[in-house]
This record gives structure tokens, C-alpha cells and sequence, in this order.
């Protein structure tokens, strides 16, 4: 009969998806990095046929977790993964750089800080705008949650390490900082650079140390406020299939041209920019 | 068949029906009155295990949430298979102010103490609004209004909690820091307390006014018959009288607004140091202070840092812990109401 062998078909289907599946790369983490990742995936799918890219989102611990516990094939993420995690034989793969600029207000008065005056204005230190060369406002300040990477690199590079004054809002999106930013008077905060392009004024840059985010001032180490996004692999608990073509898709999205071209487009910087990795972000 | 008795898998016994072999044959009818086919018989047996079904696996999904946010919680406090990292004590976690998880310390009581104040202030403004607006629709509002209120009520519940709370960021606080806080930031309770209240106030609303109409009219009527005006009936005869069901509706948005996170974490300021913070602003007045320093709460907390913290840790653990502790408070706010509601028929 005709429903017979319909449901006979659909049973066959049903068992070989997952067989299907398996041979699947799944990509989970960094909603920063996902629709980079994402470009480079249909990219590579249309150059080789017959593999299969999926990319999901998650947050980048989201990620990292997933790829320690082997439930995903790459786990991308905007954050260096903890020292247990490390220890799980999870490999490391850094793609891009992650450039990440402060702003303001357009209200303060204020296009550039110095060194020590970014981070007198981020440790509590200063609480007035006319102390650095603006107007007579108070500084808001608008932070990201506790646990976020990005604040730990901002505590790392502009603060040198010291602890974020207690006198601040606390946003945990990028738009909703940029928001946030845009609507408060006094407020500074950092942000991913690709959102001050889009800005069209609403808020404004403002320069850190007389270097601005190019390739020489990112190269020399003048501009160090950014990140690295990273893919990890874990290597014992993939199918040797699959993680080959893991590799491969990793490979292709570290090479000059992929680097020189889409990652740039995308808002961020080829990880060669930065030679040497001195400091643990 | 015209004349088959109501409920047909208990047809009256007869003659042929092997179960009733007790009762006497001369006074048994000979044939049965009606009998449904096999079929029939069976979807009725089916359908009642299906129901069961349905229900057992709604009992099993709530009982597993409550586990699984028992089991990893609990990895907080104990040391269990799973933790990469310390332990903490009870104490340490409940009776301690000072959150500070990269060095090690984690007072949640910043936490409970905002959820509770936005709650409360929520409350002391949505609780009285909403009862008088049940008594507006119920007692004074001609029928075209009542319609239209009802109407407008559904339609404030129906949207999505993340819509006010962008309407509070992009809207709210900057109007209300231009103008009255001469520019600074107006981010705290007062407006999270503002936008909580306008979220629960329609629940309110339609269990008020249920409780309103339920009321007996000679109650009113009793009232004024004895020479009260409309105000003095309402409040010293009709509120009282509708008590237990106020408490059970004030109960119930109390509930919605303990467990809401998306509204008020664009609009609170999300700090969890805000107990310090209001203590060493002293430019203001407390009551300002209150109102307007970035306060935070176990659900901003619990919606902000969850994605970004590792599986096995110990703030990871803790944070669904606060869960089981959001959990619980809901569900003490539900046996509340139910034992309220019963209260009144006893």
C-alpha cells in the first residue's frame, strides 16, 4: 500500500539523519564571532561539497563548555578558556583580532585620554569630566557583567589590573551599552569597534594614548585594547573524520586570503597583525 | 436511542451482564437499555490514560527542573563530582553582603535584598491602583467602558516583557533623569519599580474586579440603605468583604514580579556592590539614594552571568542555586494563594 512504504521511507530517513548528522561539523559559542564564522562556513561549503557547517550561538563559555564535554565539534569563543578547561586537551586555535574602543557621550567635551587618565577614569579615581579636559559632568560609567571577557580585558589593558570603581551601571549586551551610552549625560564605556562605525553620531570614540586602532598602533603594541577570538578543538572526543575536516575549515578561515579580505570587512583584524602574544588575555 | 442513560459505561445491569451475577433474574430486564460498541469502550479506557499521561508528564517536568536545579546548585555547597572549584559555606553564601566571586566571596544578600525592595515597591504602587481600578470597572464604570478597560488590560498583558523593557531604557530614564534628576542617571528601583508595576497592574486588575462583582449586591445595598454614601460602602463594606481575593490577586502579581528579569535588568543598573554604594553617596538625600542608585536582583544576576560562566565552577553552581532559591519563593508564593483563596470558603 502507498502509506506503507511512505512511512517505510520516512523510518529510513529518520535513522540515517542521525548518521548524517554525525558527519556534520557543529560550530556552538561567541556571538561576537558567529557571523564571521558563519561567512567563512558557506564559503568553504560551496568549495567543497558534501560537508556540512552548522553554526550556533550560545556565548562564548556556552561554547567552550560544549567543547570540553565533546558536544560540539569547535567551540568559538572571544576568551581564553579557563585553566581547568585547558586541561580537558582542548587545542587552541586564534583567528582574528578582536579590537574594542572606548566611548562616550557626545555631551563630555572629551576626543582623547591618556594612559593614566583612562584609567583614573575607569578605577573611580576621577569622577568629573573637567578633570580630564571636558565639561563639568559627572562620569557614568557603564560597564559589562562580572564574568564577561571583554571587562577582563579592559581591567587588563586599561586598568593595568586594578579593580573597576563600584560606581557604575552594568549592561551585559553591546547594543544595550551603546544605549545606554547614547542616552545617559557623562557616560564613557568601552565597545566593540565595529559598533562605532554604526554609531552615526548617537555616541562618540574617543582615543586611547594618541593611537587608534590601524594595523601599525595594533602591531607595535601602542593599541592594546583588543581581543583575541579563538576556536578550540577537542581532539579526543571527535570522530577523526570529522575533526580533519574541522582542521581543514579552521585552516581555511586562518589563510591570507580568508585573513586580508572577509575578516577585515567584518570589522575585525587578521591575527597576524599582532606578532608575538605576550600577555595572556 | 432516545431514552440511554447518561453516563453509558454504567448502563444499568441487566440479564446478560456477567458482572452482577449477585442480583435476582426475574427483576432484571432481560436485554440491556443501551450498550456502546467495543470501539467506543476502548477510546473511553484510552483517553482517560492519555489525560493521565498528560498530567503525570507535566508533574515530571516540573519535579525535574526542581532537580536539576537541586543537583547542580547543590555542587555549590557540596563537594560533589563535577566542581572544578571550592566550596562554600551556607553562611558565607546567605548572611553575607560582600559579592565578590573573582576573589572568592559570594553574599547573595545584595541579591535578595533588590529583588525583595523591587518587588515591594512594585507592589506599594501596583496593589492599591489595581484594587481601586477593580472597583471603578466593577462598581462605577457604565457598560461601554467596562468593555473597553477590560480590553486595554488583556492587551498590556499580552506584551513581551522585553518590549517595556527597552521602553525604559531608550524612554523612560532619560526623561526621568533630564528631568528631575538634573541629568544624572536615573537607572534603580524607582524606575524598575515604575515599569513592574504597569506589568502586573492588570492582573490585578481582573482578579479585583472578579472579586468585586462576585459580592453579593445586598451587601452595597445593605450599606447604603443604612445611610452610607457610595465611598463609605465601598471601602468600609466592599473591600473588606472581598479581602481574602484582594490578597489572593496582590499574591499573584507579586509572583509575576519576583521572577521578572528581562524588563528591569536594561532599566535597574545591574550592580551588585549597589548596598555600598548607597551607603557612601551621601551628596543625597536616603530617600534619593534609594531610588536611584544601580541596584540588582537574583534574576538580572542570574540572566546577565550565566552564559558567560564555566560548567563545574563555583559561581556557575551558585547561580543555579539562586535559581532553586527563585524557585522555591515562587512556589511558596503559590501555596500562599491557594491557601488564601481557600480561607474564604471555610
Amino acid at each position: 500500500m502507498k502509506s506503507s512504504s511512505l512511512v517505510r521511507a520516512a523510518l529510513t530517513a529518520l535513522l540515517l539523519a542521525p548518521a548524517a548528522f554525525a558527519q556534520t561539523v557543529t560550530v556552538m559559542g561567541s556571538t561576537a564571532l558567529g557571523p564571521l564564522v558563519k561567512q567563512a562556513a558557506e564559503d568553504y561549503m560551496k568549495s567543497h561539497p558534501g560537508v556540512q557547517i552548522a553554526v550556533s550561538g550560545g556565548g562564548s563559555m556556552t561554547g567552550l563548555n560544549q567543547v570540553v564535554s565533546g558536544g560540539c565539534t569547535i567551540g568559538i569563543s572571544d576568551v581564553f578558556a579557563t585553566p581547568e578547561q585547558d586541561k580537558s586537551g582542548i587545542r587552541n586555535y586564534n583567528l582574528v583580532i578582536e579590537p574594542f574602543t572606548l566611548i562616550a557621550h557626545p555631551g563630555v567635551g572629551v576626543t582623547s585620554l591618556n594612559a593614566q587618565q583612562a584609567e583614573d577614569v575607569f578605577t573611580g579615581k576621577v569622577n568629573n569630566w573637567k578633570e580630564v579636559g571636558g565639561k563639568d559632568q559627572k562620569i557614568v560609567r557603564v560597564n559589562r557583567p562580572t564574568s564577561s571577557g571583554t571587562r577582563a580585558v579592559q581591567q587588563q589593558t586599561v586598568l593595568h589590573g586594578k579593580e573597576f570603581s563600584n560606581n557604575q551601571l552594568v549592561q551585559d549586551s553591546s547594543g544595550a551599552v551603546a544605549n545606554t551610552v547614547a542616552t545617559t549625560m557623562g557616560a564613557v564605556s568601552f565597545i566593540e569597534l565595529d559598533f562605532l562605525n554604526r554609531a552615526n553620531g548617537r555616541f562618540v570614540g574617543i582615543a586611547y594614548n594618541g593611537a587608534s586602532c590601524t594595523k601599525q598602533d595594533v602591531s607595535s603594541g601602542k593599541y592594546p585594547l583588543f581581543s583575541f577570538g579563538h576556536a578550540y578543538t577537542n581532539p579526543a572526543k571527535t570522530n577523526p573524520q570529522v575533526l580533519k575536516v574541522a582542521e581543514d575549515f579552521l585552516g581555511y578561515m586562518l589563510s591570507q586570503h580568508f585573513q586580508d579580505t572577509t575578516v577585515l570587512k567584518a570589522g575585525y583584524m587578521p591575527v597576524a597583525y599582532v606578532k608575538s602574544l605576550k600577555t595572556k588575555l | 436511542m432516545p431514552d440511554a442513560p447518561d453516563t453509558l459505561l454504567d448502563a444499568p445491569p441487566c440479564a446478560s451482564d456477567p458482572a452482577r451475577e449477585d442480583l435476582p433474574l426475574e427483576t432484571l430486564p432481560k436485554e440491556p437499555a443501551f450498550r456502546h460498541s467495543r470501539l467506543q469502550r476502548l477510546a473511553d479506557r484510552w483517553s482517560h490514560l492519555l489525560f493521565l499521561a498528560c498530567g503525570l508528564l507535566v508533574v515530571a517536568l516540573i519535579g525535574g527542573i526542581l532537580y536539576f536545579l537541586a543537583a547542580r546548585g547543590a555542587g555549590a555547597f557540596l563537594p560533589l563530582a563535577g566542581n572544578t572549584d571550592k566550596v562554600l559555606t551556607l553562611r558565607e553564601v546567605f548572611l553575607s553582603a560582600d559579592w565578590d566571586p573573582n576573589s572568592g566571596k559570594f553574599g547573595i544578600l545584595p541579591f535578595i535584598a533588590g529583588s525583595l525592595s523591587v518587588t515591594g515597591l512594585a507592589l506599594l504602587i501596583a496593589a492599591p491602583a489595581g484594587i481601586l481600578t477593580g472597583v471603578f470597572i466593577a462598581k462605577m464604570a457604565p457598560g461601554w467602558m467596562k468593555t473597553l478597560m477590560r480590553q486595554v488590560m488583556d492587551l498590556l498583558v499580552g506584551i513581551p516583557s522585553v518590549v517595556y523593557g527597552i521602553f525604559g531604557l531608550m524612554v523612560v530614564l532619560p526623561w526621568v533623569s533630564g528631568k528631575w534628576l538634573s541629568d544624572s542617571p536615573a537607572a534603580g528601583f524607582a524606575v524598575s519599580a515604575a515599569i513592574l508595576a504597569v506589568m502586573i497592574v492588570p492582573t490585578i486588575v481582573s482578579l479585583s474586579t472578579d472579586a468585586f462583582e462576585s459580592l453579593p449586591l445586598s451587601l452595597e445595598e445593605g450599606s447604603q440603605a443604612l445611610g452610607s454614601t457610595r465611598w463609605q460602602a465601598i471601602w468600609h463594606v466592599l473591600i473588606p468583604a472581598a479581602r481574602p481575593r484582594l490578597l489572593t490577586a496582590t499574591v499573584l502579581g507579586l509572583g509575576r514580579a519576583i521572577g521578572e528579569a528581562m524588563a528591569i535588568q536594561m532599566v535597574i543598573g545591574n550592580n551588585p556592590q549597589w548596598i555600598a554604594l548607597m551607603r557612601g553617596a551621601t551628596d543625597q538625600t536616603p530617600i534619593l539614594r534609594f531610588l536611584f542608585t544601580p541596584a540588582a536582583t537574583l534574576t538580572t544576576e542570574l540572566v546577565q552571568e550565566l552564559p558567560n560562566t564555566a560548567a563545574g565552577s563555583t559561581w556557575n553552581n551558585l547561580l543555579f542555586a539562586m535559581g532553586l532559591l527563585l524557585y522555591l519563593m515562587t512556589m511558596g508564593i503559590i501555596l500562599a494563594t491557594r491557601r488564601l483563596g481557600r480561607q474564604r470558603n471555610a
